[in-house]
C-alpha cells in the first residue's frame, strides 16, 4: 500500500477542517486534508449562510458572543468576497414580550457587540415587508457567508501554503500503535471514492475535525466521544424577501432568523436530536414550523414560492451533557485525548459554527504545536485568502458583467446567471466527480428551476470538455490516472463566481487536464443532480413550484427520455450517497433494488 | 351568441373547439397563456410506456386493453381514438404541417431525444420523421457552437452505443445568425432568409459524407418550415431532419400556429391572457364564467362549457403548502392524495413515477366531470386534456395522444348534445375552406 507522509492528516473538509489546514500550513508544516466528499459536503454546506455577530448568544452563551464577534471582524477582512454586509436586526414582535429585549440590548453592549436601537420607521424603511407590529428593531453587525466558496478559497489559500487537499477521500480507520496507556493515533487508511485506491497517511498530528461524524471517527480510534447531533432544518425562499439579517429578539429557538444569501432568503432552523449525522430527511411539520414562525417576522411569507428545503446536522459537544441540542453550547469545543483518553497524536475539534471556523482552527493548531514542539504563530488573522480584492458581495455583482460585457447568449443556468465559461473554468480548476460539485463551486441548479435546464447543457458542456481532455484517438472512456484529483497542483477558485473574469480565461490554458473532469459518464451525471435537486425539492414541492417541477418532468421523461439512456442504470461516485441520503432505511432498499431493475431492462 | 365556450387553448382546448366548429357549433376559446407544446417534442406521442416505466410499447393499438378501466383511452374506446388521429392527420394536412407514421402503421417507432436516448413516437411532425432509428443509414447529428440547448457529441455518442452509426458536427453560429443570445424560436426565423440557408446548406454538404442522414436541431423555420428543410436538404444532398429541443420548442410553436389558423378559418376566436377567475352555476348547470383582464373582469356566457386547463402542467390544478390540491376553475372533485407525504417517491426518476400526478378529474364515457357520488357534475360541462385522471401522460409519453382523443371526443360529445345529436362528426379535407393551401405530402 501506498504510504504519504505529513506533519499533519486535517480529517474533514468543511469549514473547520480547511481552516486547520490553512492554519497548519501558514506555519510551514507539511499538511493532507481528506474529505470524503466535496469539500463543504456536510455541515458547512448545510447551513443557512449567518455571519454571526454575536447577538443570538449574548445572553445565553456569551462566551460564544464573544467569539462571534472578534471572528466576525476578522472574516470580514480575510474572507471578504465570501461575505456579504447585509447588517442585521434584531426585533421584537408582538409574542415577544418581558425584559428580554432589554437584557439583549445590556449582554451585546457589555460583549463588545455594536446594538443600535432603530427608530421603527427606519427599520420598516430599510425592510418594508417586515410585520407591523413589531415594537422595536436592533441594528447589529450580523452578514451573510457563501460557506461554499469561503471553504473552497481557504482550501486554495492552503493549497497555495503547500497543503494536500484530498476530496472524495474517506478514511478508512485510523492507524493507532502502541499497546495500553501508551497509544499513539499516527494517521489514517484513506480510500479515493472514486478510483477505489487506498493508501496510508502517516502523521504526526492527526486533527478530527469531521463534524457531526467526529464521534464515529474518534469511536475507530477507540475513543469515545459524544457528539450532539442536532438536526437544523431550513427552508430557502424564492426571493430575497429582506435584504438584511431578521433575528427574533428573543432566547434562540426554532424558525427564528431569515437570512438574505444571494438570490434567496433562507429561514432557519430546527434544533432536533438526531441518532446519526447520515439522517437527513426533512418532516413536514418542520418545513410547516419554518413557515409559521417566518410569517411572524414577514406576515405572507408562507404563502410565497419555497424553492427548497434542507438539513444540516450541528456537530454540537459538551462534556456530560444530557438535555435538548438548542441548549448545548454553541462554543468551541478542542478534545486533547491525549490528556483526555491517553491516546496521543489526535485531537478532535468540534462545536462552534461557521463564524468561529478560524478561531477553531487556531485554537486546534496551538495546542497541535505545542504538542509537536513546534513555536510558530498562528498567521491566519492577517493573511488574506486569494479573491478579496473583489470586495464584499453584492447581489447585482453577475447581472452586471454580464450586462457589461453582453454574456446574455453563453448563460447556462439562467436563474443563477452562470455562464458557459464559468462552469468550464469551476470544472478545470478544480477536481470535479459530480453536477452538484459545479453547484457549490458556481451556484449551477440552485434558482427557480432547480436544474430543469441546466443539468442537461451541463452535461453536454462537460462532455465535450471531456472529449477535448481525451488524447486523439482514444476511446471513450478516461484512462485510470484521471480519477486521482491532481492535488499538487493548486485550486483556484477565487475569480469563478465572476462571469467577465471567467471569459478573459477561456483558451489560456493549454488543454483540459483529465484529472480534474468527472470520470463518470455524462448521462449518470445528469441523473445523480437531478436525484440531488429532487431529494431537497420533496418536502416542499406545492403551488407555482410543484408546476416548475413538472415542467421539469416533461423535459427528462419526455423530450429527452433520460432514464432510458444506455447505462442509466449504472452506480457512480454518488449512487449510495443519494440513495442513503434521500430515504429512511425502509425505503432505502427499494430504490437501490429499483436502481438495479431499470438497469436490466432499460431498452429491448 | 356561443354556443360552446373552451377554457385553455391547449392541444386538447384547440382540438376540442376544432372538432365542435367542424360540428357546426359556434365556438370561443379562452386561454391563460401559451401553451404547453411550447415546451414539448411535438411528436403525436400516443402510449410509449405503461407502468412500470422500462420496456417501450411497440403496438400500443393491443396495448389499450391492458390499460387501466379509467384510463382516457378505455374511456374514449379504440373507434374514437382513431377518427381522432385520422382528425389530427386531415388538420395536419390542411395546415400545411404533415404528420407522419413510421415504416410501419400502426406501431410505435424510435426518434432520437435532444440527448440520444429514444424517444418511442406515434406520428411525427414530416421534419422529425426521418430521424426513425428502424433505419440503419448512419447519421450526421449537427449543431452550432454558440446555441446552448443542443450538443450533437453527446448525442452522438449516446446512438452509437445504442448500436446508431453516428458521427457529430459542431458549425459555427455565425453561418445561421449574428446574435450572440438567439434562442430556438430566433434561430428558426433567421433560417428563414434565403442567404442563411445558402451558408448552412454550403457547410452542410462540407461536412456530410455519402449516405449519411443529417440530425439538426428543430430550428428549421418557423411558417415556412417545410421550404427550409427541403432547401437545406437539397444543398446538402442528403435526408435532413430535426431533433426537438429544450423549450422553447420550434415544432410545438408550429402546431400552435397550424391549429389556431385552422380554427381561425372556422371564424372560431382564441383569446389568449383570460383566465378564468369566476364561475356561476346553478341548477347543475353552469351559466358564465368570468376572466381576468387587464381592466376588469370579463363574462362569458355560453349554452356549454368545456374545461381543458391541464393538470398541474398546465395549471389546471393548484396546491399549498397545506396538502390542498384542487381544480382551479370549477373546484371539481380531484382523486389526489390530500396529504402532500404521499405525493412523491424518492427517486425523481421513479419508474412508477410520482403519485401526485396521477389523478385528476373522473369524467363518464361522454367526457363530462363526475361527481363524487358518480353522477355528472354540470348537464353543460365537458372536460378533456392533462386535467383528467387515470394517468400520467409525461410518465407513459401519451401527453398529446391524450390531449388529442380527448379534445375530440369531448368536443363531439358537447356538439352531439347541443344539435341534438344530429350532427354527424366528419372531417374530411373537403370540409376545409377553398383556399387553404395544399400541403404537398412528403416522401
Amino acid at each position: 500500500m501506498q504510504l504519504v507522509e505529513t506533519d499533519i492528516l486535517v480529517i474533514g473538509g468543511g469549514s473547520t477542517g480547511t481552516g486547520v489546514a490553512w492554519d497548519a500550513a501558514l506555519r510551514g508544516l507539511r499538511v493532507v486534508l481528506v474529505e470524503k466528499r466535496d469539500l463543504t459536503h456536510g455541515t458547512t454546506g448545510r447551513y443557512h449562510g449567518l455571519l454571526h455577530s454575536g447577538g443570538r448568544y449574548a445572553v445565553k452563551d456569551p462566551q460564544s458572543a464573544v467569539e462571534c464577534i472578534e471572528e466576525n471582524r476578522i472574516l470580514r477582512r480575510t474572507h471578504a468576497h465570501c461575505i456579504e454586509d447585509t447588517g442585521g436586526l434584531f426585533v421584537v414582535t408582538p409574542e415577544d414580550e418581558g425584559e428580554y429585549p432589554e437584557r439583549f440590548k445590556a449582554a451585546c453592549l457589555k460583549v463588545g457587540i455594536p446594538c443600535e436601537e432603530l427608530p421603527l420607521a427606519e427599520a420598516f424603511r430599510r425592510e418594508p415587508m417586515l410585520n407591523r407590529r413589531i415594537s422595536r428593531v436592533f441594528a447589529v453587525p450580523d452578514g451573510s457567508a457563501d460557506s461554499f466558496l469561503s471553504t473552497h478559497a481557504t482550501a486554495q489559500a492552503a493549497s497555495q501554503a503547500g497543503a494536500k487537499v484530498l476530496i472524495y477521500h474517506e478514511v478508512i480507520h485510523p492507524v493507532v500503535e502502541g499497546g495500553d496507556g501508551d497509544r499513539r493515533v499516527v494517521g489514517a487508511v484513506v480510500r479515493n471514492m472514486v478510483s477505489g485506491e487506498e493508501f496510508t497517511v502517516r502523521a504526526a498530528m492527526t486533527i478530527n475535525a469531521a463534524g457531526a461524524w467526529a464521534g464515529k471517527l474518534a469511536a475507530a480510534a477507540g475513543i469515545e466521544v459524544k457528539i450532539i447531533p442536532g438536526k437544523g432544518t431550513m427552508v430557502a425562499m424564492n426571493h430575497r424577501i429582506v435584504n438584511t439579517v431578521i433575528n427574533r429578539c428573543k432566547m434562540p429557538s426554532d424558525g427564528d432568523i431569515i437570512v438574505p444569501v444571494h438570490t434567496v432568503a433562507v429561514i432557519g432552523t430546527t434544533d432536533e436530536k438526531v441518532t446519526d449525522p447520515e439522517l437527513l430527511r426533512i418532516e413536514p411539520w418542520e418545513v410547516q414550523l419554518m413557515l409559521d414562525e417566518g410569517d411572524k417576522l414577514v406576515p405572507g411569507i408562507s404563502r410565497a414560492r419555497v424553492l427548497r428545503a434542507w438539513a444540516g446536522v450541528r456537530p454540537l459537544y459538551q462534556e456530560g451533557f444530557s438535555g435538548q441540542s438548542r441548549d448545548a453550547t454553541r462554543s468551541l469545543t478542542l478534545l486533547d485525548h491525549q490528556e483526555r483518553d491517553g491516546v496521543s497524536g489526535f485531537l478532535t475539534i468540534t462545536g462552534g459554527k461557521w463564524t468561529t471556523f478560524r478561531l477553531m482552527a487556531e485554537t486546534t493548531m496551538d495546542m497541535a504545536c505545542k504538542q509537536l514542539g513546534v513555536t510558530r504563530p498562528c498567521k491566519t488573522a492577517d493573511t488574506f485568502v486569494p479573491g478579496i480584492e473583489q470586495g464584499h458581495y453584492w447581489l447585482g455583482h453577475r447581472l452586471h458583467e454580464i450586462e457589461e460585457h453582453r454574456l446574455q447568449g453563453s448563460l447556462v443556468c439562467e436563474c443563477e446567471l452562470v455562464t458557459r465559461s464559468m462552469l468550464e473554468q469551476a470544472a478545470l480548476k478544480n477536481p470535479t466527480v459530480t453536477l452538484d460539485d459545479l453547484r457549490r463551486d458556481v451556484r449551477l441548479g440552485m434558482g427557480p428551476c432547480q436544474g430543469g435546464f441546466c443539468t442537461y447543457r451541463a452535461a453536454g458542456i462537460l462532455h465535450e470538455l471531456q472529449l477535448a481532455a481525451e488524447p486523439a484517438g482514444t476511446a471513450a472512456s478516461l484512462p485510470a490516472h484521471a480519477v486521482t484529483p491532481a492535488a499538487e497542483e493548486p485550486w483556484d477558485v477565487a475569480y469563478l463566481q465572476s462571469p467577465s473574469h471567467s471569459r478573459q480565461e477561456v483558451g489560456s490554458q493549454s488543454a483540459p487536464a483529465a484529472a480534474r473532469l468527472p470520470a463518470a459518464s455524462p448521462a449518470l451525471l445528469l441523473r445523480d443532480f437531478l436525484q440531488e435537486r429532487w431529494r431537497g425539492l420533496t418536502p416542499i414541492l406545492w403551488g407555482q413550484q410543484l408546476k416548475q417541477e413538472r415542467l421539469d418532468e416533461l423535459i427528462y421523461l419526455s423530450v429527452l427520455n433520460a432514464d432510458h439512456l444506455p447505462n442509466a442504470g449504472d452506480s457512480s461516485p454518488l449512487t449510495e450517497f443519494w440513495q442513503f441520503d434521500t430515504t429512511p432505511a425502509e425505503a432505502h432498499k427499494t430504490a437501490s433494488e429499483t436502481a438495479t431493475q431499470t438497469a436490466g431492462e432499460v431498452q429491448p | 351568441m356561443i354556443d360552446l365556450i373552451v377554457i385553455g387553448a391547449g392541444l386538447a382546448g384547440l382540438t376540442a373547439a376544432l372538432t365542435a366548429a367542424e360540428a357546426g357549433l359556434r365556438v370561443k376559446v379562452v386561454g391563460k397563456g401559451l401553451n404547453a407544446l411550447h415546451w414539448s417534442a411535438a411528436t403525436l406521442d400516443l402510449l410509449g410506456y405503461t407502468p412500470p416505466r422500462r420496456a417501450p410499447v411497440r403496438e400500443p393499438w393491443t396495448t389499450l386493453p391492458h390499460l387501466s378501466l379509467t384510463h382516457p383511452y378505455q374511456i374514449a374506446g379504440e373507434l374514437r381514438m382513431r377518427a381522432a388521429l385520422q382528425r389530427f392527420l386531415n388538420w395536419s394536412q390542411a395546415g400545411g404541417l404533415p404528420y407522419l407514421p413510421g415504416a410501419v402503421e400502426g406501431e410505435n417507432f424510435m426518434l432520437p431525444s435532444p440527448i440520444g436516448a429514444m424517444r418511442p413516437v406515434y406520428l411525427a411532425p414530416y421534419g422529425q420523421r426521418e430521424g426513425d432509428l428502424s433505419s440503419q443509414q448512419p447519421l450526421l447529428i449537427v449543431g452550432f457552437d454558440r446555441m446552448r440547448d443542443f450538443y450533437p457529441h453527446l448525442l452522438a455518442e449516446h446512438l452509437n452505443k445504442q448500436g446508431h452509426s453516428t458521427r457529430a458536427v459542431v458549425l459555427s453560429s455565425s453561418l445561421i445568425t449574428q446574435r450572440s443570445d438567439a434562442n430556438t424560436v430566433q434561430l428558426a426565423a433567421e433560417l428563414e432568409r434565403r442567404e442563411h440557408q445558402i451558408a448552412l446548406g454550403g457547410a452542410l454538404k462540407s461536412a456530410v459524407r455519402p449516405g449519411e442522414r443529417i440530425g439538426l436541431p428543430a430550428i428549421l423555420g418557423l411558417d415556412e418550415h417545410t421550404k427550409t428543410l427541403e432547401a437545406l436538404a437539397a444543398a446538402a444532398g442528403a435526408p435532413v431532419f430535426e431533433i426537438p429541443t429544450l423549450p422553447p420548442s420550434v415544432p410545438g410553436l408550429r402546431l400552435t400556429t397550424v391549429l389556431r389558423s385552422l380554427l381561425a378559418r372556422r371564424h372560431v376566436r382564441v383569446e389568449i391572457g383570460m383566465e378564468v377567475v369566476g364561475v356561476q352555476v346553478e341548477d347543475g348547470v353552469v351559466r358564465w364564467v368570468e376572466t381576468a383582464t387587464s381592466s376588469r373582469p370579463l363574462r362569458h356566457t355560453a349554452s356549454a362549457f368545456l374545461l381543458a386547463t391541464g393538470g398541474v402542467l398546465g395549471g389546471g390544478f393548484q396546491s399549498d403548502h397545506q396538502g390542498r390540491f384542487w381544480e382551479t376553475v370549477f373546484d371539481l372533485p380531484l382523486n389526489v392524495p390530500q396529504d402532500r407525504s404521499q405525493w412523491f417517491r424518492p427517486l425523481f426518476l421513479d419508474a412508477e413515477g410520482q403519485p401526485v400526478f396521477h389523478g385528476g378529474v373522473a369524467v363518464d364515457n361522454q367526457f363530462q366531470p363526475l361527481d363524487s357520488k358518480g353522477g355528472v357534475m354540470y348537464r353543460n360541462l365537458w372536460a378533456a386534456g392533462g386535467l383528467l385522471a387515470g394517468t400520467d401522460p409525461l410518465q407513459e409519453h401519451s401527453l398529446e395522444g391524450i390531449a388529442l382523443v380527448s379534445g375530440a371526443a369531448a368536443g363531439e360529445a358537447a356538439a352531439a348534445a347541443l344539435t341534438g345529436g344530429r350532427q354527424t362528426n366528419e372531417a374530411a379535407p373537403a370540409d376545409i375552406p377553398a383556399g387553404a393551401s395544399a400541403a404537398k405530402t412528403p416522401q
